[in-house]
């Protein structure tokens, strides 16, 4: 049975291009953000080893250019694709951080809510209102704003504080659904233990959603990540994300100086559309009620 | 009904109190506002002086209550900054947001519910391709790089396009309008599509998934059957049934506009509350902080309540209770 | 559906409007770098706020471009009676913005509400003042607590407020609504967006050559560019460093360069029990760092190379100063001699939204400290928060700028350089904690000195010895960039304090 259903995922999935471009895409971005410190020429995060005496170089192919920096050099002489690298590194981590925890914490809240009623799920009712109300997005900044110091780690825990509302939301409405379904009820009328009745019986034919809101959440953190290191409230200066590079961009566009804000745009633009290109594929295979 | 409304109303409340405590508790762990108050280069002893003079030395649930009672009253205390009021101090600021927002929000409904419309008539003609491929990178590049990509493009290579602040603005009783003025309306435009740009891709989105639900209901093919002309069945009969979801997604997404009106106003230092707001967290500004998160809190806890009324409305078939 | 119901009756508005709206426009618009924080003229010490409050308030005395010559304003002439007393004769016949004459009232009532920390914060030259006294309506007599030399430098930047009005306004009115005996009124004030100023036809002075005046704070750098690019703006306070070289090849703008009294520098500390009480460890941190390679790639070659704190015309400044070379191998030498052959973790702190390019000047700074071995922590962060931290004296070494508004290097070291002492209101911004107890006498001692000679050498000593002792590691001073449009026949002489003078402009 299941490996009929997964021959069938497994040939619509090759039916669509572009979620095999997405695929691709997310793949080679997986790789190169795994194998940044092979891949770059320099590591932009070692201070030792950035130079500013190569600051604001164009890309290779211009005039003024050097063949150490293809990309071109920002305004401390660190190496637009280097930086680029260790940049999508960072994207890449927050967002599978956030993405991990949120889902486990969401998940597991949003499992015993369903499942028991009561204070904890009115709380996370009322939780989850308030998320929707604020966005993510919104929450973030503030809490950035009031932390006082900030770091990869406060941005993850910053996004994290609303974020685990949508998975417990979602799992919640599956839960409801499915602890009236006979199988479930008959488990409980054979007295088996709940913990074994969430995990065994309905966690997994919860989980499809999951998936769904996963995939579309990745490419929502890291779009967040990016923004929030933009407005200055997320990773260390010393540590550009693709936002922050963004963000350091920005202030010579008017210098002619393109390619400090076209590359990160473009890759952060790549990566995010190779996520949507599979979310989009998976939500409509799985095809779930969100 | 009004028992809901009522209860409603008791929610919102609760997690306005809520909220506001969050602001203070955060606060009184994130630096010392004497410091702020007295300047750098005051000593000790007259730091306490300020301490005292503004009420700080008091415990900490006394402040909180007193910053309730005052925030009943409109009160919110002033700025640490400048010393006005920090609720007319962001008030000043509101009609250059709230402009800002309706334009924006105009244009993601107009074009989204109605490139959506299109791609959902001929789902497989090449324009509608096109718009579904462009909405797919409206909801893949986050706001602050449509607003760069837009100035880049439109304003430092094109140089067709202003690329800050509101232009020429008239002042009518408390509201100061940029939308009266040519230039208005010329410098409203980026970080007006800016501002849209993931709204109206999401909308396109959500009206080519509703529409293709609706249209292939038994009533539309009766519809066709009927031989009514393709614009009543899709705008009168199709159009009107999906409308419903999106207003209500619109509404409730307000929350998102006002956190991406934070990022356009700092791109285009458009003089609004986002751009204040930004400047007041670098500033350690917090009663100017804790207005804004109150009113963002009011506003949207207000609209989406007044989403759900007319939600209500427009589908009778909804009880609450 | 929508487009009837928003953007049709929007538009019609608008084009019904257009024609009945005459917009005043400004003669004159200038961008500036920072908006004003209040129009309390004491509410703030910055100089971007000082700068818009000198348009709409006199101080007793006053500073003229370029140099910043002290000359008379609302007092004529000054003295210092004997080390502790100040006299100021008033001008007679100035009026205020609401009609109120000028009295000695006002002065002994501003200088009072500058005491109370809900109005001011210029505590501390106010609370430096025992006593007013008013002998007559035009004369006023100052007694100190201690000696202040530089008592009248500051006069310049005490912004005199009417008594009458002042003493029961609303708050919110008082700091939104300048009511002075400047040269301009305020017309509005829209934050976030302009401060239109309008001539005071009754001016003491006589009435300014501009009547209509927009000053226009554009904080970010590439749009004050575009403004100036776009032709939106006349004078350009604060032309970005970066984008110097786009600004001096347009053709309708004539960019001036000129050398700015604030230096930035490294503070550092000797504290014992840390690496920094070893003068090696000091010295060959100063040495690691390449300000030369600073001044050209992030300053983009503006910014002069500094040997020590003061600048030229402040007293106590000394030519014969010479900062240590640039020389990374010395460096390493010296931190194996002081028992560091591998460096030790070193934090980097700085501001990123006060001087020119602070944060990437710390950045360079943590890359070659880097280089010799230390493992450098770089930790910058917006002003308000960090010197939040250099009041708690968190940090051992960080990035800040000084200049003195006072052209007294006495007032600079008691505040910079000796030991924090906040009984006495010392070393109030010597975070790092610097502390030499030589050093200490020596500042103490020149404070007593009338004689200007006499002062200037015992102030210059202490700043040679501050330089030798590595104290502070200078960096550089700044250069001010300023753009003026051509073809207006617009006279503008920029100041070394920034401030921009409206009534100065021709």
């Amino acid at each position: 049975m299941k490996t009929i259903m997964q021959s069938r995922r497994m040939h619509s999935f090759l039916g669509d291009p572009s979620a095999i471009l997405g695929l691709i895409i997310l793949l080679c971005f997986l790789f190169c953000a795994l194998f940044a410190g092979m891949l770059a020429p320099m590591n932009p995060y070692d201070l030792a080893s950035v130079d500013l005496a190569n600051f604001l170089l164009p890309p290779s192919w211009m005039d003024g250019g050097m063949n150490a920096f293809p990309l071109g050099t920002d305004d401390q002489g660190r190496g637009i694709l280097s930086t680029i690298l260790y940049g999508l590194r960072t994207s890449l981590i927050v967002s599978v951080s956030v993405v991990t925890i949120s889902s486990i914490i969401g998940i597991v809240l949003g499992m015993l809510g369903a499942y028991y009623g009561g204070l904890l799920d009115a709380f996370i009712m009322r939780a989850a209102d308030t998320v929707f109300a604020f966005s993510t997005t919104l929450i973030a900044v503030l809490l950035l704003g009031m932390f006082e110091s900030r770091g990869l780690g406060t941005v993850i825990l910053a996004i994290c504080i609303a974020d685990w509302v949508k998975y417990a939301r979602t799992i919640r409405g599956s839960v409801l659904e499915i602890k009236n379904y006979p199988y479930v009820t008959a488990a409980i009328a054979s007295g088996a233990r709940d913990f074994r009745i969430l995990f065994r019986h309905i966690l997994p034919n919860a989980l499809p959603p999951i998936f769904v809101v996963m995939a579309v959440d990745m490419a929502v953190v890291i779009m967040l990540e990016a923004t929030l290191s933009f407005l200055g409230v997320g990773v260390p200066l010393t540590e550009p994300s693709l936002g922050m590079m963004i963000a350091i961009g920005k202030n010579y566009i008017y210098a002619g100086m393109w390619w400090m804000v076209l590359f990160p745009g473009l890759t952060l633009i790549a990566m995010v559309v190779g996520i949507n290109l599979f979310a989009d594929w998976l939500r409509e295979e799985l095809n779930p009620k969100l | 009904m009004a028992t809901y409304l009522i209860r409603r109303l008791l929610q919102g409340i609760i997690v306005l109190l809520a909220v506001s405590m969050v602001c203070f508790v955060m606060f009184r762990y994130t630096g010392d506002p004497v410091l702020m108050l007295a300047g750098k280069y005051a000593t000790q002893e007259e730091r306490e002086q300020v301490r005292v003079a503004y009420g700080l030395d008091r415990p900490v649930y006394v402040q909180y209550l007193s910053f309730l009672g005052g925030a009943v009253q409109g009160d919110f205390g002033k700025s640490y900054v400048s010393q006005i009021s920090a609720l007319r101090m962001i008030l000043e600021r509101f009609p250059a947001t709230f402009e800002l927002a309706l334009v924006a929000i105009s244009i993601s409904f107009v074009l989204g519910v109605g490139l959506g419309v299109v791609v959902s008539i001929k789902p497989r003609g090449w324009l509608s391709r096109i718009i579904m491929a462009g909405s797919l990178f409206g909801i893949s590049i986050p706001t602050f790089l449509i607003g760069i990509l837009l100035v880049m493009a439109f304003s430092v290579y094109l140089g067709l396009m202003p690329s800050f602040g509101r232009g020429d603005t008239v002042q009518i009783g408390f509201w100061r309008t940029g939308l009266l003025t040519a230039s208005g309306w010329y410098h409203i435009i980026l970080p007006a599509l800016t501002l849209s740009g993931y709204q109206l891709a999401v909308l396109i989105r959500l009206t080519r998934a509703g529409m293709r639900e609706t249209l292939s209901e038994e009533y539309i093919k009766t519809a066709w059957a009927k031989g009514l002309a393709p614009h009543t069945v899709v705008l009168k009969h199709a159009l009107r049934n999906v409308m419903i979801p999106i207003v209500t997604i619109t509404g409730l997404s307000f929350g998102e506009l006002i956190a991406f009106s934070i990022v356009t106003e700092t791109i285009f230092q458009w003089p609004g509350m986002g751009n204040l707001l930004l400047t007041s967290i670098f500033e350690t500004d917090h009663p100017v902080v804790v207005t804004y998160i109150m009113l963002a809190a009011f506003i949207i806890l207000t609209i989406n309540i007044l989403v759900d009324v007319l939600y209500a409305f427009l589908n009778p078939r909804i009880r609450f209770d | 559906m929508m487009r009837k119901l928003f953007v049709v009756p929007l538009l019609t508005l608008a084009l019904a409007a257009l024609p009945a709206l005459a917009l005043a426009k400004a003669e004159l618009v200038i961008a500036t770098d920072a908006p004003p924080k209040s129009m309390n003229p004491h509410a703030y010490s910055s100089d971007a706020n000082l700068s818009y409050m000198s348009n709409f308030f006199d101080g007793l005395l006053q500073r003229k471009a370029p140099e910043g010559a002290l000359v008379p304003a609302l007092a004529t002439s000054w003295e210092r009676v004997d080390d502790l007393t100040w006299k100021f004769d008033l001008r007679e016949g100035v009026k205020f913005h609401n009609g109120n004459d000028f009295t000695s009232a006002d002065v002994k009532f501003t200088f009072e509400r500058m005491k109370d920390p809900k109005y001011s914060k210029l505590l501390n030259i106010a609370n430096s003042i025992a006593s007013i006294e008013t002998p007559d309506d035009y004369t006023v007599i100052f007694t100190t607590v201690k000696p202040v030399p530089w008592f009248a430098e500051t006069m310049h930047q005490n912004f005199i407020v009417d008594a009458e009005s002042s003493a029961d306004r609303d708050d919110g009115d008082y700091n939104t609504m300048p009511i002075g005996t400047g040269a301009y009124k305020l017309d509005e004030w829209v934050k976030g967006s302009y401060v239109r100023l309008i001539a005071n036809p009754d001016y003491w002075e006589g009435a300014p050559t501009y009547q209509v005046v927009d000053m226009r704070p554009i904080t970010e750098e590439s749009t004050r560019f575009a403004a100036l690019a776009g032709k939106q703006v006349d004078i350009v306070n604060g032309v970005p460093v970066n984008l110097y070289e786009r600004v001096k090849a347009m053709d309708h703008v004539e960019v001036i360069s000129q050398p700015a009294r604030r230096a930035i520098y490294m503070d550092i500390s000797n504290m014992a029990d840390t690496p920094f009480a070893d003068l090696r460890v000091r010295q060959a941190i100063a040495m690691a760092i390449n300000e030369e390679e600073i001044i050209e790639k992030v300053m983009s070659g503006q910014a002069t190379l500094a040997h020590q704190i003061p600048d030229p015309p402040t007293i106590g400044y000394d030519a014969s100063i010479k900062r240590l070379d640039y020389d990374p191998e010395k460096a390493k030498q010296l931190l194996a001699e002081a028992g560091y052959p591998d460096g030790f973790p070193i934090t980097i702190a700085g501001p990123n939204d006060r001087y020119v390019n602070d944060e990437k000047i710390c950045e360079a700074v943590a890359k070659y400290l880097a280089k010799i071995g230390l493992d450098v922590t770089l930790d910058v962060k917006p002003k308000s928060i960090f010197f939040d931290e250099l009041a708690d004296k968190k940090h051992r070494f960080y990035l800040i700028g000084w200049f003195d508004g006072s052209f007294d290097f006495g007032r600079s070291a008691e505040k910079l350089l000796h030991t924090p002492d906040d009984a006495k209101g010392m070393g109030v911004y010597n975070g790092a904690v610097f502390s030499d107890a030589g050093i200490d006498e020596a500042i103490i001692a020149s404070s007593s000195i009338i004689d200007r000679a006499e002062r200037e050498a015992a102030l210059q000593a202490i700043n040679r010895q501050s330089v030798a002792d590595v104290a502070w590691i200078p960096l550089h001073y700044q250069q001010d960039l300023f753009a003026v449009v051509k073809d207006k026949d617009i006279t503008f002489m920029p100041r070394s304090d920034r401030w921009v003078v409206v009534k100065e402009i021709k």
